[in-house]
């Protein structure tokens, strides 16, 4: 028994290195021909109006649940709400390895819709790129995780573990409708050794991919809100307690405000890794604000403020006013005007001592500064392992598809890796090629003119599926 | 010819005196009957139909005045006193009655505005429109703006009518919706379709009426003129993003330090001669400590001046507006989402600007207070009520009023400016010469957060019957036939 088999087991092996060879060597994916699939794809979920709240992911569990269906591909939907579906997809292997798990978040934040030069669910393609709500948070990962299950199963490449894929609601803000849920009511659906999920990617500087990012350890997420009380009556008759005013001046202060710089092991890398690649000019800045120098600190702090505000917001936990609610009518002084922080504390950051910070520089006893009632998001108990097979996998593409480097980062946005890493999953966060100009120029995600160039979603999908055989294909 | 025509016009003299002493007589007969109301015996009355008023729900927006109107109405017709229904909108109508008098003089218009400015219903300790009587008060939205008046006038009228007081001048009561941002459907309406219903020598409206200090009376004030509401818009644009990153540009913290920088700036100070005789009326009266603020107020050396606004803007915030074009950032708004950087926060400035006030450069200055290229400021698209003329204070109204603040207030009078603007900037606008009053209120209610416009404006109901009393007796000496 123990021989036969054996000599099955290694017929099987054989058969199957042949298979897999003949299936590359017939040319495995044709890029550019696949192009305009991976297009319309895109463009298909792009168009899908998810914008969370209200969410309706559905639309997109539905969508996709065809096109799995279509493929031959099992997918099932799950759901707290009807109209807020998870959808899991699984390509079984041959059990040799545990799972790994792709996913890809399917609600979008709102839109301004009057801010949009081309409507936010459009997906207009111009000049390069495409635009839309969603083009790099996340539809290019579930873009990715979608094209790569496709062609996992029309090449019938062989696997040694299970390939799963979910496309999850409520990412924005509401995750007790996606990974939340998943993670406490179907977790055998989706349980795995590593997942990979949005939070990284290649970064260009003046048009040329000059590393590639894999997050390996978030921010975390914590609002605080201040609250301002004054005397309210007749706007003819301005008063010293305006809560406005007095708002106003905390909302300033506070917004002006850099907290204090601190490097974790992960930015360390980070910016020691970045210095030796980044042009010289710009590698002084990476060094200086390693710097025990407090001057040299300072002045790379303040470049890095004004030219690279996703690094600055790296080195810190950091402190962005973006909601201001007060008055109800021009004439009339309200008693009460409220204000909401965006905090992303580092992951060593003690929030009841931050928040004495705040109190400290808002520094005015009429504005009341305390945490939002939120749903926190779990502190991770693993961090994602740099000596991984993953991550070298990660490396070895990033050198192939993108002739780069690879280096660690924190995401200074929170992710579903979350509750994963809290289970004990190791992730890893990558996505599409972006544009480090294009932050600060408000192309950027979440900003009014969110796009992802056309090159670069086809990039990012042969980058996904080379990562994933890598990792999973039969050996 | 000469002789003959000469002897005619002596015969129509006397017989014009014996006219004017018949009248006369008649007259004392008149006041020889007791025709003075009963004031104690009213007081459930006027209760009555002030909670009736203040229970009906004219937040503007969006009105529904034809609330306070339909009531007001079946008022005037059960007691026979003609009246008339106007209305761009019949939800937003107006109402005319008219008491005939024998036509010697022109008309005297009385008039109360039906909206109130909303409410933020949670903060209200008595709901707004309750008109809760609590400890001699009676709280609700519009109990001293301006449901008091459209009480006054119209009890004013009832009692006219039922005292058959001979007129000689037609006395109009006109409750006009939309004072509060919305004229075109009161007051404006009315002036420009309506204007025969209402036109009159003289007018009396909101906007004046009795200080009281430590709980007693001690001036009276008549509105003779008013500021003028300009609204001051500021933008800020920046670029929007994850608000995990933050952003040089972000549009809120630059509109926050523009509104900080703003909202603390305190522009000149500038008298005009209502506010002049006021403040000087005002530290005649006042007890030596506090007239020494008045005093200092308008003196020419700029320490001085500058002690004096410190004390009268954190202890006296209604005497810091009469001094200055005042600002007030009543409104900001900004982001929608607390993970998205917004690209643009918008906020709105109250300001109501001295009569002499240019507006264009009064613009420039608060460009420089703000000083950030990343915040536009500007003047909204609004509906400014035309400037107008300020009223004569050597009138026969200023002098009735004067007289009866001594008989039931035994204060003096002192004309004012008043901070905000009334409908009795389209009438003087007409050319008629219009008066503000109004009932006693606690100085001290304003800063305490009791004041109009506030989440528990309120009335004490002495000071009501009070000010019905006054009106009335205003109104009587004005309008009735000597």
């Amino acid at each position: 028994m123990r021989g036969q088999g054996t000599w099955t087991w290694g017929l099987a092996v054989a058969l199957t290195a042949f298979m897999f060879a003949r299936g590359f060597a017939q040319g495995g994916p044709d890029w550019k021909a696949l192009e305009p699939e991976m297009m319309e794809q895109f463009q298909a979920v792009l168009r899908l109006d998810t914008r969370n709240p209200p969410g309706n992911e559905h639309i997109v569990a539905e969508y996709l649940k065809g096109v799995f269906d279509k493929a031959g591909i099992p997918a099932q939907i799950f759901a707290l709400d009807a109209n807020r579906s998870n959808v899991v997809a699984r390509l079984k292997g041959n059990g040799k390895k545990k799972p790994i798990l792709i996913m890809g978040h399917s609600d979008v934040v709102t839109v301004d819709d009057a801010k949009w030069k081309f409507p936010a669910f459009s997906a207009t393609r111009e000049g390069g790129y495409v635009y839309a709500r969603g083009t790099v948070d996340d539809k290019d990962n579930l873009t990715g995780g979608l094209m790569t299950m496709l062609l996992l199963k029309r090449y019938n490449v062989p696997l040694d573990r299970d390939v799963i894929f979910l496309s999850e609601a409520g990412e924005e803000g509401a995750s007790n409708f996606g990974i939340g849920y998943m993670v406490s009511q179907h977790y055998p659906e989706i349980e795995a050794e590593y997942c990979l999920a949005e939070g990284g990617g290649a970064i260009r500087i003046g048009g040329v991919a000059k590393y590639t990012t894999v997050e390996t350890l978030e921010k975390i997420p914590r609002g605080i809100e201040l609250v301002a009380h004054g005397i309210s009556g007749h706007g003819s008759i301005p008063l010293k307690s305006n809560a406005i005013v007095h708002l106003a001046g905390a909302v300033a202060r506070v917004g002006q405000w850099r907290p204090e710089i601190r490097f974790n092991e992960t930015t360390g890398t980070y910016f020691r890794g970045l210095a030796t690649i980044a042009a010289p000019e710009n590698a002084k800045y990476y060094r200086d604000v390693l710097s025990t120098d407090p001057k040299l600190r300072a002045a790379a702090d303040e470049w890095l403020f004004e030219n690279e505000p996703l690094h600055s917001s790296m080195l810190r936990t950091s402190v962005s006013p973006n909601i201001f609610a007060g008055g109800y009518r021009s004439n009339v002084i309200p008693s009460e005007a409220k204000a909401t922080l965006d905090v992303r504390a580092l992951p060593d950051e003690d929030p009841a001592a931050f928040l004495e910070q705040v109190k400290k520089i808002v520094n005015d006893p009429a504005v009341d500064v305390h945490f939002t009632a939120q749903n926190v998001r779990p502190a991770s108990k693993f961090d994602a392992r740099l000596d991984s097979e993953p991550y070298k996998v990660l490396e070895a593409a990033a050198k192939r598809v993108y002739n780069t480097v690879t280096l660690p980062t924190m995401s200074t946005g929170a992710t579903d890796m979350a509750q994963l890493r809290a289970r004990g999953v190791q992730c890893f966060g990558i996505g599409a090629a972006i544009d480090m100009e294009d932050g600060p120029k408000g192309f950027g995600m979440h900003s009014d003119q969110e796009r992802l160039l056309e090159s670069e979603l086809y990039r990012f999908v042969r980058y996904n599926y080379e990562v994933v055989v890598d990792l999973a294909r039969a050996k | 010819m000469i002789r003959s025509a000469k002897a005619l016009a002596e015969r129509r003299r006397s017989s014009e005196r014996l006219a004017l002493l018949l009248s006369v007589f008649a007259f004392a007969v008149l006041q020889s009957q007791p025709i003075s109301p009963d004031w104690r015996a009213l007081e459930s009355e006027i209760m009555r139909h002030y909670q009736a008023v203040l229970r009906l729900d004219t937040t503007n927006p969006p009105g529904n005045e034809h609330l306070a109107v339909d009531y007001l109405k079946q008022l005037f017709d059960a007691e026979g006193i003609p009246s008339q229904v106007f209305a761009l909108d019949p939800n937003r109508s107006n109402i005319v009655a008219r008491l005939k008098g024998n036509g010697k003089k022109r008309p005297l218009l009385i008039m109360g505005h039906t909206d109130d400015v909303t409410v933020d219903a949670s903060k209200w300790r008595f709901p707004p429109f309750s008109a809760t009587r609590d400890g001699g008060y009676v709280y609700a939205r519009g109990t001293v703006d301006d449901k008091d008046n459209l009480t006054a006038g119209l009890m004013t009228i009832l009692l006219l009518h039922r005292q058959r007081v001979p007129l000689d001048r037609d006395v109009i009561f006109l409750a006009e919706s939309g004072e509060e941002g919305n004229s075109n459907f009161g007051i404006q309406f009315m002036v420009a379709q309506h204007f025969d219903q209402i036109d009159a020598e003289y007018c009396f409206a909101e906007g004046g009426g009795v200080t009281r200090i430590g709980g007693a009376p001690r001036f009276a004030t008549v509105q003779a003129t008013e500021k003028s509401p300009r609204g001051i818009e500021l933008v800020s644009h920046g670029i929007s993003g994850h608000g995990s990153i933050p952003l040089k540009s972000n549009a809120i913290v630059h509109l926050a330090a523009a509104v900080a920088r703003v909202g603390e700036w305190r522009p000149e100070v500038r008298f005009n001669e209502t506010t002049g005789s006021y403040f000087r009326g005002l530290a005649a009266i006042s007890p030596p400590d506090v007239a020494a603020h008045y005093r200092d107020i308008l003196s020419t050396d700029p320490k001085v001046r500058a002690a004096a606004d410190d004390w009268i803007v954190e202890h006296e915030p209604q005497h810091a507006s009469m001094l200055r074009t005042s600002v007030s950032p009543n409104i900001f708004t900004g982001g929608y989402r607390s993970n998205v950087i917004p690209s643009e926060a918008k906020a709105t400035l109250d300001v109501r600007m001295l009569p002499d006030e240019d507006p264009a450069a009064f613009l420039e200055q608060v460009k420089r207070v703000i000083n950030d290229p990343a915040v536009e400021a500007r003047f909204p698209a609004q509906n400014n009520r035309p400037p107008a003329a300020a009223a004569r204070l050597d009138s026969e109204p200023f002098k009735a009023i004067e007289a009866a603040n001594t008989r039931i207030y035994a204060v003096p009078t002192l004309p004012t400016m008043s901070t905000f603007a009334t409908d009795m900037a389209q009438l003087r606008a007409k050319g008629m010469q219009c008066y503000g009053i109004g009932p006693a209120v606690d100085l001290e209610d304003g800063p305490k957060g009791f004041g109009m416009h506030s989440d528990q404006e309120r009335l004490l109901e002495t000071e009501l019957y009070r000010f019905v009393r006054f009106n009335y007796e205003v109104v009587v000496d004005l309008a009735g036939a000597r």
